[in-house]
């Protein structure tokens, strides 16, 4: 579809799933199957579980779609919270006492899908790592320690050996300062 | 805690980083403040981007597989007529528990199964427009516009697709109910020309609608599309109020 963005066509996609389209779901999945699949690997780190999360999100989004609404926010913004959520939850059960010794210690998957969606891809994944090189590491690491490590502020305090305030402090700070740095970017970003 | 102890607390909130008891408290707060909702909305926007510093992966064609076999299965579990032991009963019952209640019970059935037979039809026409739709909105050249509900119809929305060769398809909701004898029309404008009239088409019980349309060649040229309330059989010029309408494009 030219030249409308993405997120029109998106919506669409969700609106013909909400009136069971199937073929609308699949459209959905392929667009997006490889950086959702590559947000629960860096969550799960596990390539079973991940599939498993995976498929799981993609049956909510064929049961829910008629639940996304526009106004809130773009169809991307949906998806990535819906799968976040899920693989953090799933994260939970499956680790919940080794999970905080563990944080930010388990290796990330390097599997890079193929060519022409990495290339789609590149902009985006540059714009956020130079948003993320700018943050101070002080306000850096416990916005991923829960973003992909699923831990919360108190956890967080205690697995960093920093008071639980200037945990708080510092995760909104930072997240204060990446909204700054990614501002503008919201068309390339998906939000 | 006043309002501005929850709002500090919405950007960890979109991380999921708040402790439970906190969570629990702001998730209180925001059933009871629009301006939090929205403030969360804006912040979830910003967490989802880190998700770019996720290497992309790719995952097994099974998964896609395993998905899809779901969903077909859902789809066809939708449709099934759920009979069959009752009918059994039916038959059985014609001895023991008289011909007549039997008969009451057969006649159920049937009008049951005619119904399901309607619905079952109508669920596919709805499934093969929303295939058209979406092969349309994926044709080469094609174009989408939102509609958006003014006054009378705030709330109410539309979407229009169309290929080069003018075949369109519009796709509403939350429209307001029709009064006997009227319907929505569907007009294309261009520039300063008299608005063409379009098919007329009416909403559903629950205020949707749809409708095929084959757009005027004059009407391909940056349209801007409006629906407006007219006589059932359609109007040659749009009777005013506008119900909902494109942004004018350039």
């Amino acid at each position: 579809m030219h030249p409308e963005p993405a997120q029109e066509s998106d919506i669409l996609l969700l609106k013909a799933i909400a009136a069971r389209d199937e073929a609308a779901l699949a459209q959905l999945y392929d667009r997006y199957r490889t950086i959702l699949f590559g947000l629960l690997m860096r969550i799960l780190n596990n390539r079973e579980e991940a599939e498993d999360v995976l498929q799981e999100v993609f049956l909510q989004v064929w049961r829910k779609a008629a639940d996304f609404d526009e106004s809130r926010g773009r169809p991307f913004t949906w998806l990535v919270t819906l799968a976040r959520s899920r693989g953090i939850d799933r994260l939970r059960t499956l680790a919940s006492r080794e999970r905080v010794a563990e944080a930010g210690a388990r290796e990330v998957s390097e599997e890079i899908s193929d060519a022409a969606t990495d290339a789609f891809k590149s902009e985006q994944r540059g714009l956020v790592s130079d948003a993320l090189a700018k943050l101070p590491d002080e306000q850096k690491r416990p916005i991923m320690l829960a973003y992909f490590d699923g831990l919360t502020q108190s956890e967080i305090a205690t697995h960093l050996g920093s008071p639980l305030g200037t945990v708080k402090t510092r995760m909104r700070t930072g997240m204060i300062r990446l909204r700054e740095l990614l501002a503008g970017q919201g068309e390339s970003l998906g939000f | 805690m006043v309002h501005e102890d929850y709002k500090e607390m919405i950007p960890a909130r979109a991380l999921s980083a708040l402790d439970a008891a906190e969570a629990q408290k702001l998730n209180e707060h925001l059933e009871n403040c629009a301006e939090c909702r929205k403030e969360l909305d804006d912040w979830q926007a910003t967490a989802a981007a880190l998700a770019f510093d996720a290497n992309p992966a790719e995952p097994s064609p099974k998964v896609r597989e395993r998905i899809l076999d779901e969903v077909r299965k859902d789809l066809s579990e939708g449709n099934v007529v759920p009979f069959r032991s009752t009918s059994r009963n039916l038959w059985s019952s014609f001895g023991s528990l008289g011909a007549m209640a039997a008969a009451v019970l057969f006649t159920a059935l049937i009008v049951g199964l005619v119904v399901m037979w309607r619905q079952n039809n109508a669920i596919r026409d709805e499934l093969q427009q929303s295939r058209e739709f979406v092969q349309l909105v994926t044709s080469p050249g094609a174009r989408v516009r939102e509609l958006k509900g003014v006054d009378v119809a705030a709330g109410a929305t539309a979407t229009v697709a169309y290929d080069t060769n003018g075949h369109a398809m519009l796709v509403a909701d939350k429209l307001p109910r029709v009064p006997q004898g009227k319907a929505y029309q569907l007009w294309f404008i261009v520039g300063n020309k008299p608005p063409m009239p379009g098919k007329t088409f009416a909403p559903d019980s629950s205020g949707k609608g749809r409708m095929r349309e084959q757009m005027p060649r004059e009407a391909l040229d940056s349209p801007t599309f409006a629906i407006t309330l007219e006589p059932a059989g359609g109007s040659t010029t749009p009777t005013m109020p506008i119900y909902l309408s494109s942004s004018a494009v350039n």
